[in-house]
């Protein structure tokens, strides 16, 4: 009983502590980005199975995660309001070649790294970028200006 | 020429926030609850920091103090250590340790190890024999935490000389899951 509620509080927990820590910093994986998620796959398994080394326990654990999974899918899917709570929403970081700074800085984004993705979208300028959006699942889309 | 926003992209909530306000001010709060439990921490609020709690018989025939965390966190190992100090001769010294102390907890060391070990009202209680004046009887015990438990317990220790009881220590130990 104890794994149900042990897997139930880790996973809400760090899905918060995802949250926090932001969509972009996930999907970057810079070195630092590693660290986290590293030690905390190891720090999540001795709290959510300590000394329980069956199989049942295993079992108990990962049904509960895909369960509350699945669970967290479907209302994600059903509600566009839940949906904006559990994954965020896109941020529009240029308009027309402009840098919106507000918006940068609340993503945590530097033009740096902005310029940097644009150059991986092929756009040596960001200036000739008519939309930047940071998706929810922390990629940035480059949509280069038509000639 | 200015090109439309892409789909589902809505300018007013996806570039100027509105409607979004708790997405400026949650995760911040967030973060600040998330930063204040390793300050928690640093002043040992989950453990396993020892404190020391002192008892002195009103006659001044013996003193224990007991060194031991007051709270700990499921699955950890802690030491707990009695100090007795005699000031006359305790002829048979029993410390008796309340139920509390052995409760979904696993006693891994006795410490010297006593003479005999038996229950008494529900505790245990360690034979350890004679404690001459003026002597100090140092007894360790080694615990871990069985790992469903969670909570508090009365850990209360009384020390008798045979069936007189000289003086009572009264403590709890606070489990976090």
């Amino acid at each position: 009983m104890d794994l149900v509620f042990r897997a139930l509080v880790l996973f809400a927990a760090v899905y918060v502590l995802l949250r926090v820590v932001g969509r972009r910093e996930l999907a970057q994986m810079e070195p630092i980005d590693f660290i986290l998620l590293i030690v905390l796959g190891d720090a999540i398994q001795q709290g959510l199975t300590q000394d329980d080394y069956s199989v049942t326990g295993a079992l108990i654990t990962i049904f509960t995660i895909a369960a509350i999974q699945v669970a967290v899918g479907y209302i994600t899917f059903r509600s566009a309001r839940a949906r904006s709570v559990m994954e965020g929403e896109p941020v529009v970081l240029i308009e027309n070649g402009r840098l919106l700074e507000r918006n940068l800085r609340r993503a945590r984004i530097a033009a740096d790294e902005l310029a940097e993705e644009a150059r991986l979208s092929q756009v040596t300028a960001l200036s000739d970028v008519a939309w930047a959006v940071l998706e929810t699942s922390g990629k940035v889309s480059i949509i280069p200006k038509k000639n | 020429m200015a090109s439309a926003a892409p789909d589902q992209i809505d300018l007013r909530r996806h570039r100027d926030w509105e409607g979004r306000t708790y997405e400026r001010w949650l995760p911040n709060v967030l973060f600040g609850l998330i930063c204040i439990i390793p300050v928690l921490a640093l002043f040992n609020v989950f453990g396993q920091a020892p404190e020391v709690h002192k008892v002195a018989n009103p006659n001044g025939a013996a003193t224990l103090e007991l060194s031991a965390p007051t709270t700990v966190r499921s699955g950890l190992i802690f030491q707990a250590r009695f100090d007795i100090r005699a000031r006359r001769e305790i002829k048979d010294a029993v410390l008796v340790l309340d139920s509390g102390w052995l409760e979904s907890l696993t006693l891994n060391t006795t410490e010297p190890s006593p003479a005999n070990e038996k229950s008494r009202n529900g505790g245990i209680a360690f034979d350890l024999g004679d404690i001459p004046a003026g002597k100090l009887w140092r007894q360790y015990l080694e615990f871990q935490v069985n790992p469903v438990n969670a909570g508090s317990q009365s850990q209360g220790v009384t020390l008798y000389d045979g069936n007189v009881p000289l003086l009572h220590l009264n403590r709890d130990l606070t489990i976090w899951p």
